[in-house]
């Protein structure tokens, strides 16, 4: 691991360089902001990258190992403490047992995060340089972008739930501003808001889930939390008079009695879900696609909406004793793995099609942590980083080229014009897909993360591990699906003729076409006129993120199968990732039968062979299917309708409920009986009284006297009664 | 400090100030014919209250973190068995403290605001705060009631003669609310005085009242917190009062008056009814849930900023009573924070609403949008504050949250999941409303010539995003002054 002052950079800089950057922007300029939050970021992107190669290959190995060996006892992926590092800075709450301090955590887990965030957030804000460079807002931009990189980091080294909320709600924060960058049109500011409140929903689940660890363990803190399910540890619940060893203890959660690590498995997932846009929550990230390409590419691919994922590995502990919790996590993740493929195949917007390749991808991620490889997980989280930031640049390159214009349709034989993009793309195409040869070590990145999950979800399956087996198939169909949407893109987009006059009513159909064209008045006005209507290559400050991506795409997986789930993965995880002894999903993947390993490839290939009949042979194909219109594809393309659904009934039963309080419950009910009709009965006595002529002194004085009566007998019973 | 009464010193300092004013008024005889002399009368009132907050940190200083029970207690006798009594726990010293903060930025901000009778506008604030600081360390019951009651009179004062086009009826129904419960209250000091034949607040801590009585005594007691706070269903004075009141009034009103209901359960109904205020644990629990879930989809429906965040108030005032009647050490300590929290943010945005109200005199959320392209810092900030009333981490609003939802936890998941409900739609409204005003293009062409925000409204501001974002970081600033008082109520509530 690095010295203290080099993490202490890593973690910490970033927020700096985003404060001086987004308060001080008038005495920094905006270039001085850009090279401040570039060069910060950019340094410790480099400081992690090597830490993570340090950590795999260096000394860092046997140190691990050492330390593991030491402390675990029974040594490897099964130890019990976990090889980690923690700077503490600060208190930050202490109230009782509520004990939460500022600290950076860096163990196996949060080594990987730091290299992945900041690798390419590095990258994402040198590409930003180009793709933001007529906008006049970059000062802000680039706060924003470190002021993410910041919060992530917080995030994933936290020693405690709560430094974790706080990571997890920042980049929230980070999320909603980028998407609604562009805050003068109204599809951004739906957007954003849209982000924000759907992953407040996943929050409160995390925020329950948190209390639920609370209560259970009287800590907030990984440590003792982590340890204390591990060592099945006899835990009193505050509040509750039975103590039980925590695996078998039962806690009361709203109307029923739950065995408390389902219930903080549940809840813990359902934040996952928000964050990581999951099945039913998974609304939110399509729409985000409003926010700037490098933002897509940063938070909504490559890191922030992992953090589920990295969640869900971290307390791996409470699902590997939670299997209702986990085949909940399985379940979500394999629907979410095949939902987000069929409705990519159907989408037109090329960040669309790309946004729900993520969608889809995070629930293999998702799934695999479910069946209880954890490891599998978070090599896809990690190799999925590369490829994903990749194809979003990519977009983006080829957006920026054409002056803003993202709809698919209007695109075509764009590789001509620029060929690196073109070349990038395919390389993070043949990520995706994961194409490979079984039973060697020639594939791209994808092919190792990817396949290892098949294989343990296979493997899962034959142990009988819920849902397993239907997640296996999920993914295989999914497997399929993402072949042909990502060829699908390549062909629409950089095959066949250019396409830049298409007919009227398609440019109709597309609802956020005129969102596009209003980026443009602000960011790309002078821009291209000479060559109007030719895409151009990008300059180099977006060319040179491409390639080093490209590098990581093709080679992560090479690289780091043996580390994150080959022979070595015992020694790197080195205990930041538990597993129950008789979890051996990573030695039984070697020994599926053949054809588990040779599926991948034949769906993959299969996949490829119908997008190139139906979108590069037969052009206008898949437009003809879409505009028969079959009640199938309507079903992919309107996202089988989620957004209706909940706008029908949550968010319209919610408005209508608020509006009922204020105008029944608060002016009809409360103020017509209470102060309203106080003062109208007076008027209404006052007047009858007057008329009756009866208002004279000696009335009042009656009054009075008999209400004193009345006050004073009351007293005088309660004294008594008391005394 | 040996014995100087610095209690004294801080809680009259203001009132010395008022009549001195008035003092000086009387003397030259002159009349307030324009706004300079009633500027110079505003300068005076400011320079009394700062010295009040100076004074305030100097009984910071002399106050003892570690010490248990109450501190710089002083005390004479008044007539029969009632004392002038002062004294103060940790708790008290920090609701003091936020008082003599909001009071000096509440006249600060009056500047150029408030244009008529800006000397009776001085003096009124001057003596309320008299009052308030009053409330808070007062150590005697019948001294308590007399200054919770007299608090009543300058607010309504303030509503009724700077406020809105409705203020009449705003006030009225303010000080309807609000005595309606003060009689029950008054009703029950009587009794408690006749019963143990003490007012002082130390003694009737350790008086055990027989448990039928001590329900009865609890339900007077809500009355008036209740309304104070206010809770569901006696909360729609809130609103009204807000939006009536001048800028300042709100500031203050939000800012510290609702924290005496909060500190009237937490110093009063705990101590002195313990087994009322187990009895009456569901029924609290309900009331805040519904407090919540309400107000806050209430205030997503609201038009008009000032009654947006008037709602706001009554959900995250629903937080401390949670957390109070969680009895649990997360709870009370979250539940005291919320309400340190609650007075800066709530401040804060009150104070946000009138920069924009003294430029444009609409407080209608559609007579704005796209506010962030004149006023960009103007919009910073709001952001940061509208980020803190949705409590997000980093900021003091979610340690206020995060800590009463835990401490309701412990005692009902039922409860936890109905606040943090809450915490959901708190993000609805509060995005909403700043979309709408500073997001967007600019549709209302009285707005093309709107000014950022000025050098006098950014001082009255910095104090509260300092205050906000330091006790978000390092909220133990607040826990290790108040861990003694809640630990202090605790005790009595469950030790017996």
């Amino acid at each position: 691991m690095l010295p203290d002052f080099a993490l202490l950079f890593i973690v910490l800089a970033p927020g700096l360089a985003a404060l001086i950057a987004g308060v001080f922007q008038k005495f920094v300029t905006d270039r001085g902001a850009m090279i401040i939050t570039t060069a910060t970021v950019g340094l410790a992107g480099i400081l992690s990258v090597i830490q993570l190669f340090m950590f795999a290959f260096g000394g860092g190995v046997t140190e691990a190992v050492h330390t593991a060996g030491a402390e675990g006892g029974h040594g490897g992926g099964h130890a019990v403490a976990a090889v980690q590092h923690v700077i503490t800075l600060m208190t930050w709450m202490d109230v009782g047992q509520f004990q939460a301090n500022w600290a950076i955590r860096v163990d196996a887990l949060s080594i990987v995060m730091m290299a992945v965030i900041t690798g390419v957030s590095g990258l994402v804000h040198l590409y930003s340089w180009g793709y933001m460079s007529e906008d006049p807002h970059r000062a802000r931009f680039f706060s924003y972008l470190s002021l993410f990189t910041f919060a992530m980091l917080m995030l994933v080294t936290a020693d405690n739930f709560i430094q974790l909320f706080f990571g997890w709600e920042g980049v929230g924060l980070a999320s909603y501003l980028l998407i609604g960058f562009w805050y003068h049109n109204k599809a951004p500011n739906d957007a954003a808001i849209k982000a924000f409140v759907t992953n407040r929903v996943g929050d409160f689940g995390l925020a329950l889930g948190i209390m639920a660890v609370f209560l259970v363990f009287g800590s907030v803190e990984f440590e003792p939390v982590l340890s204390a399910i591990k060592e099945n540890a006899t835990v009193t619940p505050l509040a509750l008079a039975s103590a039980a060893p925590v695996q078998e203890l039962v806690m009361p959660f709203l109307a029923w009695d739950v065995p408390a690590l389902e219930v903080i498995g549940i809840l813990l997932f359902i934040g996952a879900m928000g964050k990581s846009a999951q099945f039913f929550l998974h609304v939110w990230l399509p729409d985000a696609m409003e926010g700037p390409t490098p933002v897509s590419a940063l938070i909504h691919a490559a890191t922030m909406v992992t953090a589920g994922v990295y969640l869900v590995c971290l307390v791996s502990p409470i699902y590997e004793y939670a299997p209702v919790a986990a085949g909940m996590v399985t379940l979500i993740g394999a629907v979410t793995a095949l939902y987000a493929a069929t409705v990519g195949m159907a989408q037109n917007d090329i960040k669309r099609v790309i946004a729900y390749s993520t969608c889809s991808q995070l629930g293999y991620m998702f799934f695999a942590a479910g069946i209880g490889a954890y490891q599998a997980a978070m090599f896809h989280l990690f190799t999925h980083a590369f490829f994903k930031a990749l194809l979003f640049l990519g977009a983006g390159s080829v957006i920026h080229g054409m002056h803003h214009e993202q709809d698919m349709r209007r695109m075509g034989g764009v590789a001509k014009y620029m060929p690196l993009t073109y070349a990038a793309m395919m390389i993070g195409t043949i990520a995706i897909i994961g194409l490979g040869v079984p039973h060697t070590q020639l594939g791209f990145a994808g092919f190792f993360s990817k396949d290892a999950i098949i294989e343990t979800a296979f493997a899962a399956g034959e142990n009988g591990i819920t849902f397993a087996q239907l997640a296996f198939w999920f993914g295989i169909i999914a497997a399929l699906l993402t072949s042909f949407y990502s060829w699908r893109l390549i062909y629409m987009t950089f095959h066949g003729p250019r396409e830049d006059s298409m007919p009227a009513d398609t440019h109709e159909a597309d609802s956020h076409a005129d969102d596009h064209l209003a980026h443009d008045d602000h960011a790309h006005d002078d821009h291209g006129h000479g060559h109007h209507g030719d895409p151009h290559e990008s300059p180099w400050v977006m060319l040179v993120p491409l390639g080093l991506l490209s590098l990581g795409a093709i080679f992560a997986g090479f690289i780091f199968y043996g580390s994150f789930v080959g022979h070595h993965q015992a020694e790197f995880w080195a205990g930041s990732i538990y597993t129950t002894p008789d979890n051996h999903l990573l030695e039984e993947k070697y020994e599926v039968p053949g054809w588990v390993f040779w599926a991948p490839l034949v769906v993959t290939v299969t996949g490829f062979l119908i997008a190139t009949f139906t979108y590069l042979f037969n052009r206008g194909f898949g437009a003809k299917i879409a505009k028969s219109g079959g009640p199938l594809h309507s079903l992919f393309a309107n996202k089988w309708y989620f957004d209706e659904i909940y706008n029908a009934t949550i968010i319209a039963g919610a408005r209508w409920l608020g509006g009922f309080f204020w105008k029944t419950g608060d002016k009809r009910i409360i103020d017509g009986f209470g102060p309203d009709g106080v003062t109208a009965l007076a008027q209404w006595t006052s007047r009858r009284l007057s008329a009756m002529h009866t208002g004279y002194l000696y009335h009042y004085a009656f009054v009075i006297i008999g209400a004193a009566l009345v006050f004073g007998a009351v007293i005088f019973w309660r004294v008594g009664g008391a005394g | 400090m040996g014995d100087f009464p610095i209690l004294t010193a801080v809680t009259f300092l203001p009132l010395a100030g008022a009549v001195l004013i008035m003092l000086v008024r009387a003397m030259t005889g002159s009349q307030e014919t324009d706004v300079a002399t009633g500027n110079k009368a505003l300068t005076a009132g400011l320079i009394f209250s700062v010295a009040t907050f100076l004074a305030s940190l100097v009984m910071l200083a002399s106050f003892d973190m570690e010490a248990e029970g109450y501190q710089l207690v002083e005390e004479i006798g008044w007539f029969a068995n009632i004392q002038y009594k002062l004294g103060i726990d940790g708790m008290s010293l920090l609701l003091i403290l936020l008082t003599t903060l909001l009071t000096p930025l509440s006249l600060i901000a009056s500047y150029g605001s408030v244009k008529t009778r800006l000397t009776e506008y001085t003096i009124a604030f001057l003596v309320l705060e008299t009052f308030m600081i009053g409330v808070f360390c007062a150590m005697d019951l019948v001294l308590f009631y007399v200054f919770f009651e007299a608090g009543l009179i300058p607010m309504f004062i303030i509503i009724g003669v700077w406020g809105g086009a409705d203020r009449i009826y705003a006030s009225f129904k303010f000080f309807l609310y609000t005595l309606l419960g003060s009689l029950f209250m008054l009703a029950a000091v009587v009794f408690m005085y006749l019963q143990a034949g003490t007012s002082d607040i130390m003694q009737l801590e350790t008086f055990a009242f027989a448990p039928e009585v001590q329900t009865w005594l609890w339900l007077a007691f809500f009355a008036s917190f209740a309304v104070k706070l206010p809770m569901w269903p006696v909360h729609t004075w809130l609103p009204d009062a807000h939006v009536q009141a001048p800028t300042a009034g709100s500031v203050i009103l939000a800012g510290v008056l609702l924290k005496m209901g909060g500190y009237g359960f937490l110093r009063f109904s705990l101590p002195m009814f313990p087994d009322a205020s187990q009895f009456f644990q569901p029924m609290m629990f309900a009331l805040s849930v519904i407090a919540i879930v309400y107000a806050s989809l209430v205030a997503w429906r609201q038009t008009d900023m000032k009654k947006l965040i008037a709602y706001s108030s009554v959900a995250h005032m629903g937080f401390v009573t949670l957390g109070i009647f969680s009895f649990t050490e997360v709870g009370v300590q979250g539940a005291i924070f919320q309400m340190i929290s609650h007075g800066l943010i709530s401040g804060a945005l009150f104070l946000i609403v009138g920069v924009v109200y003294d430029r444009m005199h609409t407080r209608e959320i559609a007579a704005y949008g796209g506010l962030v392209h004149k006023m960009p810092i103007y919009a910073a900030i709001f952001m940061l504050f509208s980020m803190a009333n949705v409590g997000l981490p980093g900021t003091s609003g979610f340690v206020g949250e995060i800590l009463t939802m835990t401490g309701a936890f412990l005692a009902s998941s039922w409860a936890a999941a109905g606040a943090a409900l809450g915490v959901i739609f708190s993000a609805v409204y509060m995005l909403t409303l700043y979309r709408r005003t500073v997001f967007g293009q600019i549709t209302n062409p009285a707005l093309e010539g709107i000014q950022d925000i000025s050098v006098k409204e950014l001082i009255t501001l910095i104090p509260l995003v300092i205050g906000t974002l330091l006790l978000g970081v390092a909220p133990n600033l607040v826990f290790d002054v108040t861990r003694e008082s809640s630990l202090r109520a605790l005790q009595m509530i469950t030790g017996g």
